[in-house]
């Protein structure tokens, strides 16, 4: 027999009393007119009344002695757990008071390392005074450690060659004018060449420098002989720039710059084989044009102090000969 | 108002199920700690409580160890009960509740169905349940309860439902709540009760078919 799940909600609703008066009404039509729907009726119907007729069983006879004897041992169990749980709780309580105490002291060293930083009187570094003749107490170690660290003395030969000698001879004697150099060079006038032996500061050298940059143009060739005692032989670069040269002397040490004068010299070289030289010369020449050599200059409100002798920058010797050839 | 005019507005009370004044007294008093109270609540719905669990979850000695469990879960947690339902609907589902939670847990009555299935009943059991079942026939209920054989059917095929079909079936045809109550026992819709009871009694027809 199909069995309608609806129709079965409804019958069962019906047998168990639980349908309004006006669906009652429905299920005694349909249970009137159907066979079928009256037999399914009678099948839930017996269905109910098997499980109901099932007897009723008795609970234990001791079940209310069972539950009090089971009440009583977890009230005992609850007091030994509640016991367990003042203890713990009081272990847990000290550890946490414990915890916060140390946490405490932490925070107050933080604090205090902080508050100790901020607070606490620096040690003012050494201030340099310059006095003329005289050199401050605190002066003379750190220039010495400092002057340790830069002491070099450089050596070279600078041969630049020329068909306007006298131009350029007049340019380099207005030069050597213009930046006090006439105590540290002895120029030689030999026929067609002239020598400007010069032994001054770095600072002489590169001011010395930037000014030669603006007539390098006018030089057929330049080279630089850097000596050094690493090499044993003078490191030679061919068609030096002016900047090349500054670069090479301005090197912290005379290693660095042996190692600074082999690189320029290489790459010199290589450039001098490269084919197309002259368009590479000409592009050379338009960025030497763009780029001229920086000249120190005085900023800001800085006031010049008179050097005493026997400083460091002393120590920071230059030698170079610059060698001007004439010729075609 | 009159003692017995009290005494009639009391009773009708009880019979709906809402308020019974005897419990009301039983479960003040239980909670100031009077045990021959407590023993008093115990003794009147144990058999209930232990007949319907055992019904659910068909072994005498967890039925047992469920009722007890049941009211000591009860008188715990009496400070609770508010009184929003009946105590009858409270306790019973309690009861409910932790013999379904049971059932899920314990894998035990899934081989007890599977023995149940190996179950050869002999030609006179078939016979009756035959008889009990034909279209003609008209049982009498409390023949059929005098019926070893068929009430031993009647629990086997009743194991064979889901636990959630089982409890609604027990809940209305042996402890004869109407279906509010058992929503309110089971904690579900008035209409769920509905379908669930009407699935569960076309099963059982299918199973008690199936037997013969």
């Amino acid at each position: 027999m199909k069995v309608d799940p609806e129709i079965d909600e409804l019958l069962n609703c019906f047998i168990d009393g639980e349908l309004t008066t006006r669906e009652q009404a429905e299920v005694q039509r349909l249970l009137a007119h159907d066979a079928k729907i009256e037999q399914r009726l009678q099948q839930l119907q017996k269905c109910k009344m098997l499980v109901g007729s099932l007897p009723a069983a008795e609970a234990p006879v001791e079940m209310a002695e069972q539950v009090k004897a089971s009440l009583e041992r977890r009230t005992l169990l609850g007091e030994q757990s509640l016991v367990f749980a003042e203890r713990s709780g009081a272990r847990h309580l000290l550890v946490r008071k414990v915890l916060a105490a140390a946490a405490m002291i932490g925070l107050v060293a933080v604090l205090a390392t902080t508050i100790y930083t901020i607070v606490a009187p620096q040690e003012a570094p050494p201030v340099p005074v310059a006095m003329e003749g005289q050199t401050p107490p605190g002066e003379i170690e750190a220039v010495e450690s400092r002057s340790g660290a830069m002491e070099m003395e450089f050596h070279g030969r600078l041969e630049l060659k020329t068909s306007d000698l006298i131009a350029v001879d007049a340019f380099i004697n207005r030069t050597i004018k213009d930046n006090s150099l006439s105590g540290a060079i002895s120029p030689a006038r030999q026929q067609e060449k002239s020598v400007y032996s010069l032994s001054c500061s770095r600072e002489g050298l590169n001011l010395l420098l930037a000014d030669l940059g603006g007539i390098w143009e006018k030089f057929d060739s330049a080279t630089l002989f850097v000596e050094t005692e690493v090499f044993g032989r003078p490191v030679v670069v061919d068609a030096v720039t002016a900047m090349q040269v500054a670069e090479i002397v301005n090197q912290e040490s005379l290693q660095r710059c042996a190692e600074v004068a082999k690189d320029f010299a290489l790459l010199n070289n290589i450039a001098q084989r490269l084919p197309g030289r002259e368009i590479l010369a000409a592009i050379d020449d338009r960025s030497r044009s763009l780029i001229t050599l920086p000249k120190p200059v005085l900023t800001g409100n800085q006031k010049t102090t008179v050097k005493p002798t026997g400083h460091a920058e002393d120590k920071q010797k230059m030698h170079l000969n610059i060698v001007v050839v004439g010729g075609e | 108002m009159t003692e017995a005019a009290n005494m009639d507005i009391h009773h009708r009370r009880a019979s709906n199920g809402h308020i019974n004044i005897d419990d009301v007294v039983l479960i003040e008093q239980c909670r100031q700690g009077d045990s021959v109270a407590m023993e008093h609540l115990i003794l009147k719905y144990q058999n209930r409580i232990y007949n319907v669990i055992l019904k659910i979850c068909a072994d005498p000695d967890d039925a047992a160890e469920l009722t007890q469990e049941t009211f000591v879960k009860i008188i715990e947690n009496l400070n609770k009960f508010e009184g929003r339902s009946s105590f009858y609907t409270w306790a019973f589902r309690i009861a409910v509740n932790l013999t379904l939670n049971y059932c899920r847990r314990n894998v035990k009555l899934g081989f007890k169905s599977l023995d149940a299935e190996l179950v050869q009943h002999n030609s006179q059991a078939k016979w009756l349940l035959r008889q009990f079942l034909s279209d003609d026939s008209s049982p009498d209920p409390a023949a059929v309860a005098q019926n070893k054989e068929l009430c031993e059917i009647a629990l086997e095929s009743l194991m064979k439902l889901d636990d959630a079909q089982r409890a609604v079936v027990v809940l209305r045809d042996i402890e004869g709540m109407n279906y509010a109550r058992i929503a309110e026992v089971l904690d579900i819709e008035l209409g769920t009760v509905r379908s669930r009871l009407s699935r569960a009694r076309s099963k059982l027809r299918q199973i008690l078919e199936a037997i013969l």
